[in-house]
């Protein structure tokens, strides 16, 4: 087994193992989905006239999968700093990129498994979201947000000394950034100085781009949009969060 | 390209010159050279605080020497070495496992990290007595278990040189014995050790040599046999209690002093031989026992002797 199957199988077993990480993944994003499908269940934003499910959903869902690959690794990079096992790997002939390549093939695949879970539910009749011909153009758009936020989990991880402060400075991040980008109420329905700071989040083009693939509810130049600016962010965060990874707490 | 080592020390492990490194104020190592030839099993003793942990970690490769020159298998192992590295093992924190994995799991993903097979997993577990744990989660095993799998971590891709930080500490004697049967095989497999420990007897048992840190400087570097031997020249006479009273016992010619340590009444003395005979002419020599010096003893001479200075 290479070194990157080995790392990619521990974080799998240690990912699966862990009934807490799966519940804040899988069943917490849902619960927002379903309590909010359900209350605005058959109503129109005024604003656009289209169901609230179309905004919901993919909000939901772009932030699901954003926070879950913040604090994924996130979580992960602090405490194998903190119980020396970046020492360990260190130690051993392995490069960064199979440790940090390894961390990417299990936050795509959480957020693959994400996607397809919170939108199986959200097309149920309860919440009555349909589905566009375009929603295939919503993975390349989910993948470049996984990589931006892997990016910026990869940040967090290599300062936050404790697991309270990971989830501290990701919820900082991460909560009023869903809020401000439409990810839980229209943006459509906000005032518009709301609408122009929007403009400037990473979590707002995911959901823009998401929403439009899978919705219908923009042109295929929205999502190349979300996939540039996504991909911009993933460049200059990934390269911050390479230059300044540390291996060590200490000096 | 480093220049090559001279001939003489190319068969050596490690190689340091006049190695210093320095933190702040504080000079944690301050010109330590030594030379651990290959297949010896080489012991660090000192006080916390001495400058050993920094000494292996330049060794290892974790730090860099503020100057001197160090070399490890031939090679430098600063930077980052990677053909270095597959050919030293070292002793994690019992902390430094893959969270929620078994002990196995564990082991399996550190082999595969040097490139090593599954089997080479087994064999690690096995030789640290593991084998039954090896389905239980890291999390769940003992304190001593998690020391073993900690140390199985170091041997499982078979290095040449092998790094082992107080590998005794958290282990009850039994476990500590055997242990010390590992050790031994790692060594008659012609494996380059060097270990650190506060446990004099295990050092003085395993050590080929030994050397003794103090505030960043090398005090004493011998045999444990020629450090003792060099260490006090005072044989101690054990005499049960109610034998022989404190008075006649000051009383016998050579004896240099006389006290009373639990139920047993100490004689101290340079010459063992006429001591003995007088006390078996008083009450006969059952159950009396000689104690000279142990490595112990001139461990603590020696640090004391620094710390006054």
């Amino acid at each position: 087994m290479s070194a990157y199957a080995a790392l990619s199988t521990a974080g799998y077993r240690a990912y699966a193992r862990d009934k807490t990480t799966l519940f804040f993944t899988f069943a917490f994003p849902l619960l927002f989905l379903v309590v909010f499908g359900l209350i605005f269940s058959g109503k129109e934003v005024e604003q656009s006239g289209k169901p609230y499910i179309n905004y919901i959903a993919p909000g939901v869902l772009s932030w699901g999968i954003a926070n879950a690959a913040v604090f994924g690794v996130g979580f992960v990079l602090m405490q194998w700093r903190r119980d020396d096992i970046l020492r360990l790997i260190r130690m051993t002939p392995v490069r960064l990129s199979s440790v940090l390549g390894s961390r990417y093939l299990l936050a795509l695949a959480i957020g693959l498994v994400q996607a397809v879970l919170f939108v199986a539910v959200a097309v149920l009749p309860w919440f009555g979201l349909s589905l566009s011909g375009s929603w295939a153009l919503a993975l390349p758009v989910l993948a470049l947000g996984i990589t931006a936020f892997l990016a910026v989990g990869v940040i967090v991880g290599t300062y936050a000394k404790t697991a309270e402060a990971v989830a501290a400075v990701a919820n900082c991040l991460m909560i009023p950034m869903a809020f401000l980008s439409g990810s839980f109420f229209p943006l459509d329905a906000m005032p518009g100085w709301t609408q122009s700071l929007a403009h400037a989040l990473p979590l707002y083009y995911l959901n823009d781009g998401v929403s439009a693939a899978l919705t219908g509810s923009g042109s295929g130049a929205d999502i190349a949009l979300a996939c540039g600016v996504l991909a911009a962010v993933a460049v200059v965060v990934g390269a911050i969060a390479l230059k300044t990874f540390r291996w060590s707490d200490k000096s | 390209m480093r220049p090559t080592a001279p001939a003489a020390q190319e068969g050596a492990a490690i190689v340091l010159d006049s190695v210093h490194k320095r933190y702040g104020s504080t000079q944690a190592v301050d010109g330590i050279s030594l030379t651990v030839p290959r297949g010896e099993f080489f012991g660090l003793l000192g006080p916390n605080g001495a400058g050993k942990t920094t000494l292996v970690e330049i060794m290892e490769g974790q730090r860099r020497a503020d100057s001197g020159t160090v070399s490890v298998l031939g090679q430098s192992p600063w930077p980052r070495n990677v053909k270095l590295l597959p050919r030293i093992g070292l002793q994690t924190q019992a902390s430094a496992f893959f969270v929620r994995l078994t002990a196995h799991e564990h082991l399996r993903t550190v082999a595969a990290l040097y490139d090593a097979d599954r089997e080479a997993a087994d064999r690690a577990l096995a030789s640290v007595g593991l084998t039954e744990q090896g389905g239980v989660r890291v999390e769940d095993l003992s304190g001593g278990q998690r020391q073993r799998l900690a140390i199985a971590a170091a041997l499982v891709h078979d290095p040449e040189l092998i790094f082992l930080d107080e590998p005794t500490a958290a282990l009850d004697p039994q476990a500590r014995r055997a242990l010390w049967q590992v050790l031994r095989d790692l060594k008659g497999a012609g494996r380059t050790i060097v270990y650190t420990t506060h446990h004099l007897d295990e050092a003085e048992a395993l050590c080929d040599r030994v050397a003794i840190v103090m505030n960043g400087r090398i005090r004493a570097l011998d045999t444990p046999a020629k450090l003792v031997a060099g260490g006090s020249p005072t044989t101690q006479l054990l005499v049960p209690e109610g034998r022989l009273t404190l008075a006649a016992a000051q009383a016998i010619p050579g004896v240099l002093g006389a006290t009373q340590e639990a139920d047993t009444i100490v004689l101290d003395t340079l010459d063992s031989g006429p001591v003995l005979a007088a006390v078996d002419s008083i009450t006969g020599l059952k159950g009396v026992r000689t104690r000279t010096a142990s490595l112990e003893d001139v461990y603590l001479e020696l640090t004391a002797a620094t710390a006054q200075s």
